[in-house]
């Protein structure tokens, strides 16, 4: 184990419909397994992982959220302490794509400003039951300035490129934003008082 | 309710005897009745001797008593048959009445209402508030322990010297202990003056609280430091 544990600490976000496989991007890249199961998620889960760049030690603290409707109102509340979310949509699911509009605006709703975003079609190893195609994933992330991604966390594929370029594009924010990198607490709330507390710093 | 008067009368005409039955009305009249009648009418023909133009009379008034005969065992069949189908009816009808007023009272509630079935073990019981308190603990507790593991970890691999261990151990075990507010004001200070000590990219200036003296300069140290 290093000597230091993590010089900062990213907060990100996973959104997206249910089932598009949000919980099992982040657990093969926490973990790097997968499993087949479909359990949904309840409210909101983290994992945690360390990485390194520019030779810092990044934690990220990566909160995992229910697709559900039934939840948003839980979900939406951890959108503001977030630093880079992650929305997801599934390339075999036609209607996980439409809803990306709708995932944005809460976005716009409910996180910070500067929060940095990024697109994710998962599940890109379905490729017989593709009904998205790439280029209309590109052309939404374009038009909405932000990155994008298709991803399997079935066969491992930008998973760990995904997170990792997300994390470097916190990094090259403004220095603002690297203050609230040092959160103690996980739930939003504390979270949004230590960045409140923080801002004038 | 209808029955019980219909026997009363039909005990009267047997109480009145074969010519009772003559004074029944057409619509309860029985076969037995028929028969009554019969005797009856026979008993009267007879008295009336062998003339040949009787015992013509006689033939029709047979026949035409074996056409009543028939009639009211028809007209019988029918009102049994009648009764059972009207009491199948209205079972059938009190059934739905009874699944109506339940469909009634779930209409009553309104389009954003539900009925919940509180025999239903799996039924909804608990608020969407109190579930965000338990992930919110769940949460809490996760991330104590993943700190817990890795100061663990640091233990372990003699990251921390020894004789440093158990004083400081203890300082942090009552500390995970301590309300969350006490906790994260002293972490709070911790990290300020990490970022200070490391003459950091920003001036962390915390004019209103102390300064804070339990900093471990340890790498693994700083790690218990936050959650």
């Amino acid at each position: 184990m290093a000597k230091k544990t993590y010089d900062l600490l990213f907060k990100l976000l996973l959104i997206g419909d249910s089932g598009v496989g949000k919980t099992c991007v982040l657990f093969r890249f926490s973990d790097d397994a997968f499993n087949t199961t479909f359990i949904s998620t309840i409210g909101i889960d983290f994992k945690i992982k360390t990485v390194e760049l520019q030779g810092k030690k990044i934690k990220l603290q990566i909160w995992d959220t229910a697709g559900q409707e039934r939840f948003h109102t839980i979900t939406t509340s951890y959108y503001r302490g977030a630093m880079g979310i992650m929305l997801v949509y599934d390339i075999t699911n036609g209607k996980s794509f439409e809803n990306i509009s709708k995932w944005l605006r809460n976005i716009d709703e409910h996180a910070n400003e500067d929060v940095e975003r990024m697109l994710l079609g998962n599940k890109c190893d379905m490729d017989d039951k593709r009904v998205v195609p790439k280029g209309k994933g590109e052309q939404i992330a374009r038009e909405h300035g932000i990155r994008f991604f298709e991803t399997s966390a079935k066969a491992n594929i930008n998973i760990e490129k995904a997170f990792l370029t997300l994390a470097e594009d916190i990094l090259r924010k403004p220095l603002k934003l690297h203050i609230v990198s040092h959160p103690k607490y996980l739930g939003p709330k504390d979270f949004e008082g230590r960045c409140c507390s923080e801002t004038s710093l | 309710m209808e029955e019980p008067p219909l026997r009363e009368e039909e005990e009267e005409g047997d109480e009145a005897g074969p010519e009772g039955a003559l004074g029944k009305s057409p619509f309860q009249l029985t076969a037995e009745d028929v028969y009554d009648i019969s005797y009856v009418m026979g008993r009267e023909l007879m008295a009336l001797g062998s003339d040949p133009r009787v015992t013509q009379l006689q033939f029709k008034i047979v026949r035409v008593l074996e056409m009543l005969e028939t009639l009211v065992n028809e007209g019988n069949l029918t009102v049994e048959e009648l009764r059972m189908e009207r009491d199948n009816l209205r079972t059938e009808v009190e059934g739905l009445r009874r699944e109506g007023s339940a469909a009634g009272g779930e209409v009553n509630l309104g389009p954003d209402k539900m009925v919940v079935d509180l025999t239903d073990p799996n039924r909804p019981r608990f608020t969407l508030q109190e579930l965000r308190d338990v992930l919110q603990e769940r949460n809490k507790l996760k991330s104590q322990l993943l700190v817990a593991q890795e100061e663990l970890q640091c233990y372990k691999s003699g990251l921390i010297p020894p004789r440093e261990g158990p004083g400081g151990r203890r300082e942090k075990d009552t500390l995970v202990a301590r309300a969350n507010n006490a906790r994260s004001n002293k972490e709070e200070k911790t990290i300020i003056r990490k970022l200070r000590d490391r003459g950091g990219f920003v001036h962390l200036g915390d004019k209103s609280k102390p300064p804070d003296f339990r900093t471990t300069d340890a790498g693994c140290g700083r790690s218990s430091s936050r959650r």
